[in-house]
């Protein structure tokens, strides 16, 4: 089943949370709604659900308008962060609740609702805990049961409200991973909020980056990761460095190097600047092995080991500035090129992406 | 509502999920106001509307005269003596069962909420088997000419036997739940017992305080069943203002007994209106403390 | 080792202990255990007729009739009335909600008055009963009204908190799942608010059986009929028999203490609940 959704708006008070959002979710895809607190993911997803209704806009299911339709009526799956699993029914009554609540018309007989909760619990591997109660189970055995409760009235969509956030990190891995299991078997089309970028790019088939109620841009993991669409991406999608130059008519020139900028051929004399990841930077201890002009003068100011990897804290030597650059290299390269503090380096980015300078 | 497929769905008020339908709200809404009505509203207005039924002149008289002003005396002086004594105790026994862990102190606990357990006709019955002519101290009492029963001690006994748990359980959960590291602290930098009190401990539970002692002299001041069985009813000398009321009551003199049962109600008023505006100090201290 | 009393470096402890024994003895706990004492003297036969004459046995009836009566009508009423409380908006709910605690305040004799001049046949409610064939005041109605009075604070009071710290995810939970309002009050709501309506029912109750200002104006305390069981200690102290009273007496406290351990366990249950998130 897909979800679409069309030129959604909701204010609460003075607080725009979501402005003219439109958005397709493609049926069996799991779709990560991504962004920093406040950005308006939640809401997004709690007015698909229909627990929050838009001031303006549409949802659709499988092209059918249901704006209005009850969140009763929706049979969507949802999953809070909090689990809010029922604390006076034992595990098996959780699970069971959404069919045991269903007009006698369509409520299957009992025991079929026994074999269903089985199955379930079989599924996500907690059937020896059906006689439990909630407050027993650990965060990440109670998650999966809300889980389970949201999969018994099987859901045309399920929706994931910052599913592991409130689990420690181990746990939270875990789960991630078996999620991503779990919907590789079922296929139901789910969209899932989270603030945390490693967890959107490690399981979504795609990312939806929220800020300020906007969609900022639409991806797969590798598409926002490789080729942010804006700064906001760029910064909230892992370490970036920023310099800073200026555009002039398709040419770009940012530090000591000139490079081509088809996308800013109308720009005249526009302060911009290159925004490049910290692995796109080519290191070198003399500047004629980064071929040609154009490399940055810099003094490494810090070396931390992180397992495979090395990063690097530098300074430049052309600029007062005293923000570091981050570079990271390969422990091999970094054996090669034998550095310790204080060494004087070259450094030249490999890949950049140039914004114009934002004016505040 | 429909599902038209509009570009724009309307700005319509669209209910919460998980709220009531109008007709609903407002059936639960009129319910509720009707048996409050019933049972609560109409009850306190009745009281001032009986009281004025006659005039104000009546009503001036009625609370003017001798026997209901020594009622009035007698009902201040029982409550002066009944809400202090409870206010000490109220916060010695908070000192010691928020404050320290000993064997005993749930059993303690509920010792103290014990007289709001006993029936009021009770609470006034032991005091006359202990000081009553036929009572432990009775005939030694007799000897010395000192009365208890019948007169104000036993009045003022049995108030403060009512009253007893009033300040104490309002103090004992706060000062719980403020825990003892503040005035660990103060004992660290050299205070000595009654400056932590005074400094330390006293600031931080004023208001709980303040809210137990206003019920205590609430109930200190309109206390019934239990006076009644200690105090006689002699007019004008034993007779506090709930008393009176009853006698003018059974003497037919409606129009007095609401004039001074309204001045009860209004005491009632004042204490509701205090208690309102102390919970809501209560609430910003809380919510200043989250911060 | 097990010690009295854990260490601790604040002072206090003895003066503050000690003066609560002995206030606590002077003013509770002997003058209570007189009422014990007394009836000692009293054989088991003696007791056991005092405390089980027929006048006696209707005023239990009675009191405890209409106690659970009226506890029961709060426990449904003032359900109702918190729910509105902590629910929905509507003018002058500030005002309900601070006067909710009248029958706290307002002291006994003058509800008793009160109502009763209300319930009577020609009283403001009264009237529309009468017509009916309806005698509220001087009946045993009329003790019903007034321990619904009194009573009427306690399951408002009780259930209101845990009513406001429910999550409303729980909710949202129980409509995702298909579950209409009614099905998610009586399955997720209801559940979570019993043992704390139980607390309410049980202190309304507790506070009812032992009424006595409010009842004796409103009842007509007609031996047999309308005489509530605190009233008939009264009357049998004014006639002198201290042993019929203080026997009545010490089933009344034994009752009592009965209905605190109970509210101590739903207490228990309830503060057990909501804690177990």
């Amino acid at each position: 089943m897909s979800i679409e959704v069309r030129n959604l708006s909701k204010q609460f008070g003075d607080f725009a949370a979501l402005r003219d959002i439109t958005l397709e979710v493609k049926s069996g895809e799991l779709l990560a709604l991504l962004g920093p607190s406040g950005s308006g993911k939640t809401t997004l997803l709690r007015v698909i659900a229909g627990l929050e209704a838009a001031d303006a806009g549409q949802v659709l299911f499988q092209g059918e308008d249901a704006t209005d339709q009850h969140v009763r009526d929706r049979h969507v799956g949802f999953v809070f962060q909090h689990y809010a699993l029922f604390r006076n029914m034992t595990i098996f009554e959780n699970v069971a609740f959404g069919l045991r609540v269903r007009p006698k018309k369509f409520r299957p007989a009992d025991v079929e609702i026994r074999r269903r909760v089985q199955e379930l619990l079989k599924l996500v591997q907690l059937d020896w805990l059906a006689d439990r109660y909630p407050h027993q189970l650990s965060g990440g055995q109670r998650q999966r049961i809300a889980l389970a409760r949201a999969l018994a009235v099987e859901p045309k969509v399920l929706l994931l409200d910052e599913p592991f956030g409130a689990l420690d990190a181990r746990v939270r891995k875990e789960l991630r991973s078996w999620l991503r299991r779990l919907h590789d078997d079922m296929h139901i089309t789910s969209v899932f909020v989270t603030h945390d970028q490693e967890e959107a790019l490690e399981v979504a088939d795609r990312i939806v980056v929220m800020n300020e109620g906007r969609i900022e841009q639409i991806g797969t993991p590798d598409e926002v990761y490789e080729r942010p669409a804006s700064p906001f991406v760029y910064e909230f999608l892992g370490k970036v460095n920023l310099f800073h130059g200026r555009l002039h008519r398709g040419r770009a020139w940012i530090g000591g190097i000139e490079v081509d900028a088809p996308e800013h051929t109308e720009a005249e004399e526009l302060a911009a600047v290159a925004y490049v990841r910290p692995h796109d930077i080519h290191v070198d201890k003399v500047a004629n092995a980064l071929n040609g002009e154009g490399a940055i003068a810099a003094h490494v100011s810090h070396i931390l080991s992180v397992g495979p990897v090395v990063r690097l804290g530098l300074t430049r030597d052309d600029s007062e500035d005293k923000e570091l650059i981050e570079v990271e290299i390969s422990k091999a390269r970094f054996r090669e090129l034998q550095l310790t503090r204080g060494n004087q380096v070259f450094i030249k980015p490999s890949r950049l992406d140039l914004f114009p300078a934002q004016i505040h | 509502m429909t599902a038209i497929a509009l570009p724009v769905s309307p700005l319509a008020h669209r209910a919460r999920p998980t709220e009531e339908p109008v007709w609903v709200r407002w059936t639960l809404i009129g319910l509720a106001f009707t048996f409050l009505t019933l049972f609560l509203f109409v009850p306190l207005i009745s009281v001032f509307y009986e009281a004025l039924k006659k005039g104000w002149e009546v009503y001036i008289a009625a609370i003017t005269e001798p026997d209901a002003v020594s009622a009035i005396q007698l009902t201040l002086t029982a409550a002066a003596i009944a809400v202090p004594l409870n206010l000490i105790f109220g916060i010695a026994a908070a000192w010691a069962i928020a404050k320290f862990e000993f064997l005993g102190k749930n059993l303690l606990t509920t010792l103290i909420d014990l007289p709001f357990s006993v029936s009021p006709v009770v609470s006034g019955l032991i005091y006359v088997l202990i000081f009553g002519l036929q009572g432990w101290l009775g005939p030694w009492l007799a000897e010395h000419d000192i009365k208890v029963i019948f007169a104000v001690p036993g009045i003022v006994l049995a108030t403060i036997f009512v009253t007893v748990p009033f300040i104490a359980r309002e103090l004992i959960p706060l000062m719980q739940s403020q825990g003892t590291e503040e005035e660990e602290a103060a004992v660290v930098l050299g205070a000595n017992g009654w400056q932590i009190f005074f400094r330390v401990t006293l600031p931080n539970v004023k208001w709980g305080l303040l809210y137990g002692t206003i019920l205590c002299n609430a109930r200190a001041m309109g206390e019934f069943g239990a006076v009644s069985v200690v105090s006689g009813h002699i007019r004008g000398s034993t007779n506090t203002l709930p008393l009176h009321v009853e006698i003018l009551y059974n003497e037919y003199n409606f129009a007095a007994a609401f004039a001074v049962a309204s001045l009860l109600a209004m005491l009632a008023l004042v204490t509701l209106a205090l208690k309102t505006i102390i919970e809501s100090k209560n609430i910003q201290n809380d919510k200043g403390k989250n911060r | 080792m097990y010690t009295f009393k854990q260490h601790s470096v604040l002072p206090g402890f003895n003066l503050a202990l000690g003066f609560t024994l002995l206030y606590l003895s002077l003013i509770v706990l002997i003058p209570l255990s007189a009422a014990f004492v007394r009836t000692a003297a009293l054989t088991w036969p003696e007791f056991w007729n005092a405390v089980t004459t027929p006048r006696v046995i209707a005023s239990y009836r009675l009191t405890f009739g209409a106690s659970f009566a009226a506890a029961l009508v709060n426990a449904v009423f003032g359900l109702l009335v918190a729910w509105v409380l902590v629910r929905y908006r509507f003018p002058g709910k500030k005002l309900v909600d601070a006067l909710v605690d009248l029958p706290f305040a307002l002291p006994t004799a003058v509800a008793g008055i009160a109502l009763t001049a209300l319930y009577a046949g020609n009283g403001w409610v009264g009237q529309y009963f009468e017509p009916l064939g309806i005698k509220i005041a001087f009946t045993p109605i009329g003790v019903f009204v007034a321990l619904t009075f009194i009573g009427l604070p306690f399951v408002v009071r009780t259930v209101q908190p845990v009513l406001e710290d429910i999550e409303s995810e729980l909710e949202e939970a129980a409509a995702t799942l298909g579950a209409n309002r009614l099905q998610t009050f009586l399955r997720v709501i209801f559940p979570t608010l019993l043992p704390a309506l139980m607390t309410g029912f049980a202190l309304a109750f507790a506070r009812a059986i032992g009424e006595y200002g409010s009842v004796i104006f409103i009842a007509g305390n007609m031996p047999m009929v309308s005489e509530i069981t605190p009233l008939l200690i009264i009357t049998k102290l004014e006639q002198y028999d201290y042993a019929g009273a203080t026997a009545l007496a010490v089933v009344m406290l034994v009752i009592s203490f009965v209905m605190l351990l109970i509210i101590n366990l739903l207490q228990w249950w309830s503060r057990r609940r909501s804690a177990l998130a």
